[in-house]
């Protein structure tokens, strides 16, 4: 075998030029798709963590009130029991937080949008801070301006309004009367996806004044770990705890019977289940941003997508070449075959000198998709701009999976030894009488 | 005891619908341990008939018996296996392997199949060789580096590393000054006698016809003269 791998390494030297342009054509196809595999799954993972940082936590849980046939109401009025259950968890945990949230219907001068508000405790939140950015507006007037409200960049524009306006936001209480309120614009955030475009963000205090909530009430506790990565298997843990303290929505078939999205599940009121007093809900950053997820999967798919076709064009090059291999070789072939060369041999030979090909040119496309990446993720893209919330403090980053690794040296390989296998079959079955007789 | 006979072995060439009968009905034995002879003008049916005794062909009708066996109903897999375990080859052209250097040309058909030779025992056996066919200061060299003379004795010592006891040579000398020529059959005739392995080439060369123990006369693809030693044979073995 050693000698096979030999001679068919050898004959990659052969004409060092054609092997090296089959090995960058295939190189670039990998190079693209690993830069768009690392980058996608690096921007969820970005998306997340800053949303976790603006929102102050990965786990999430919500309360819900209820007695009689009285309407749901959504608010935390005492959150000692979640503290104690998270402390008996175990979790390894930063801080907690609390907010609360609501859909609004924003008006001014006759313009009128809907938007989510965020009710934070701006102060406090260093991170929610650091995070959000501003295009216009400032941190100082933000935390003296009692009824300040920070909207999205594109929600400015649809309302036409500046800093310095005031709005009135038709907002339904807890108890589900409506109620209306004012606020002062005081920040303009850049917008880069669907979400942080519909969210804004204000001091919980006056949210919750509209909202009818008492001091010291809210409506989402977060918790904050110390990485995403843990989210999952720290929400299940606390979860699983938080069950013995509090009544608590069974996740499994939130999460797995109607995919809820954190946003959409702080509106939703629960369909004539027959429960009485205060439940909770608890969810991930995750669950929150499943559009993000299943944005990346996409990406990923139209990934493969252009591997493939990239691939077959690359295809079409390796089997023209190998058949020329064929031609020039042979009277080698033949004699291999003289000497005792199996039909098998011939054809190993073949894909085994395919297969080198293939490795060599991935190689280098990790390589070449290597230092683009680490290129593009050293340029600091600064915290003010419209894609601040794919970045990750300024800079694009990357994040490969092993896996995605592993699915592109699989579908290369596959594909250049299929490339090979006609020519190699047909090499194969040269008659070694016509073979040696051949002119050359 | 023949180790080879031909019995009225027929090729038939197709060219379209042209058909060309380059051998036309051939019988012949050859002995064990033999210096053989195939002669003939250009188109007489010389490498047809190495080839089908090479089992590199097979005849249109006919049959190649090698070493008691029959081989025309033999399948491709164990032709090849005889190829390499009872033939060795040498071609007119060298048809060394470029990318292997002489040592590892001549290693190579101990590579194939189930060759089970100790490392020891091989590179002794292999450097040997190198020594017998006079090569022993080429041995890391790419045959591309070598000149005719040297190429075609690297062929012989590949030829014989398996230890066949027959080696096929179609016109082995064609391709090399008559010098240098004379040379290779002198060598080929030394390792006849050493390892009584039976050599038979083809040539079209008088002078070195003249070495052989048995010579085949061949025109338009049949034997017009078949004398062992002297005194001319049947066509049937005894
Ligand atoms: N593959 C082939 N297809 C058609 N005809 C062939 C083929 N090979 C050989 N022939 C014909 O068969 C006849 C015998 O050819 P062969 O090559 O055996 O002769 P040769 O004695 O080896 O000649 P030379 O000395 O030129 O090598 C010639 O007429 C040749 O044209
Ligand atoms: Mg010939």
């Amino acid at each position: 075998m050693k000698t096979h791998v030999t001679i068919a390494l050898r004959n990659l030297t052969r004409q060092k030029k054609r092997t090296a342009l089959l090995a960058i054509a295939i190189a670039f196809s990998v190079m693209i798709v690993t830069v768009i595999y690392g980058l996608t799954s690096a921007i969820s993972v970005n998306i997340a963590e800053n949303f976790s940082d603006i929102l102050g936590g990965h786990i999430f849980i919500t309360g819900s009130e209820k007695h009689g046939t009285s309407k749901e109401i959504s608010r935390i009025s005492n959150d000692q029991a979640l503290r104690d259950a998270l402390k008996a968890s175990g979790i390894n945990y930063s801080y907690v937080s609390s907010y609360s949230s609501t859909f609004a219907t924003i008006i001014f001068e006759g313009k009128t949008t809907s938007l989510l508000i965020n009710g934070i405790n701006i102060k406090e939140n260093e991170n929610f801070r650091k995070r959000l950015s501003l295009k216009k507006g400032d941190w100082e007037s933000i935390l003296t301006t009692p009824n300040a409200l920070i909207v999205p960049e594109k929600v400015a524009q649809t309302l036409n309004v500046e800093i310095g306006d005031v709005v009135i936001a038709k907002i339904e209480t807890v108890y589900g009367q409506n109620n209306v309120g004012e606020f002062r614009i005081a920040g303009i955030n850049y917008n880069a996806d669907l979400v942080s475009q519909l969210s804004s963000y204000t001091h919980t205090a006056h949210l919750n004044e509209i909202l009818g909530l008492l001091p010291g009430e809210y409506q989402t506790f977060a918790v904050r770990l110390p990485s995403l990565k843990e989210t999952d298997a720290a929400a299940m843990k606390y979860y699983d705890v938080l069950k013995n303290y509090v009544q608590v929505f069974d996740r499994k078939t939130e999460a797995n019977g109607a995919p809820m999205t954190g946003f959409q599940a702080l509106l939703r009121s629960q369909k004539k289940e027959s429960w009485e007093g205060v439940k909770y809900r608890l969810f991930t950053i995750n669950e929150q941003l499943a559009q993000i997820q299943q944005f990346v999967s996409a990406a990923d798919t139209i990934g493969t997508t252009v591997l493939i076709i990239l691939f077959l064009i690359t295809m079409v090059g390796i089997n023209n070449t190998f058949r020329m291999i064929m031609y020039e070789r042979i009277k080698e072939i033949g004699t291999m075959r003289a000497i005792g060369y199996q039909q098998k041999d011939v054809k190993r030979l073949f894909l085994l000198e395919a297969f080198f090909l293939g490795m060599i040119g991935m190689l280098a496309g990790f390589l070449l998709a290597g230092i683009l990446m680490a290129i593009v993720s050293s340029i600091n893209f600064g915290m003010e701009n419209e894609f601040f919330i794919l970045l990750r403090n300024g800079h694009i980053t990357f994040n490969l999976q092993f896996a995605k690794i592993a699915t592109i040296f699989i579908i290369v390989s596959i594909l250049t030894l299929l490339a090979v296998s006609l020519p190699a079959r047909k090499a194969a079955k040269l008659s070694p009488a016509q073979a040696l007789g051949t002119e050359k | 005891m023949p180790i080879i006979s031909l019995e009225n072995v027929k090729k038939t060439y197709y060219l379209g619908k042209v058909e060309v009968e380059a051998v036309k009905g051939v019988s012949f034995c050859i002995e064990k341990g033999d210096f053989i002879s195939i002669a003939g003008p250009s188109g007489s049916g010389k490498t047809t008939i190495l080839n089908m005794i090479g089992l590199i062909d097979k005849p249109t009708s006919g049959e190649v018996i090698i070493d008691d066996k029959p081989t025309s109903k033999l399948s491709d897999r164990e032709l090849t296996k005889m190829r390499h375990q009872v033939l060795g080859f040498i071609f007119q052209s060298f048809n060394l392997i470029p990318v292997l250097n002489v040592w590892e040309n001549i290693e190579f058909p101990l590579l194939i199949g189930e060759t089970r030779i100790a490392p020891q025992e091989k590179k002794e056996w292999i450097d040997h060789l190198i020594e017998e066919v006079g090569l022993t200061e080429w041995k890391k060299h790419k045959p591309n580096e070598l000149s005719g003379g040297q190429r075609q004795r690297v062929a012989i010592a590949r030829a014989l590393v398996t230890r066949p006891y027959i080696v096929l040579a179609d016109e082995p000398t064609a391709n090399l000054d008559s010098k240098t020529g004379e040379q290779i059959i002198e060598l080929m005739k030394k390792i006849n006698s050493e390892l009584d392995t039976t050599f038979i080439f083809s040539t079209h060369d008088a002078k070195i016809v003249s070495i052989a123990d048995h010579i085949i006369r061949l025109k338009d693809g049949e034997v017009i003269e078949n004398v062992r030693k002297g005194e001319p044979q049947p066509a049937e073995c005894r």
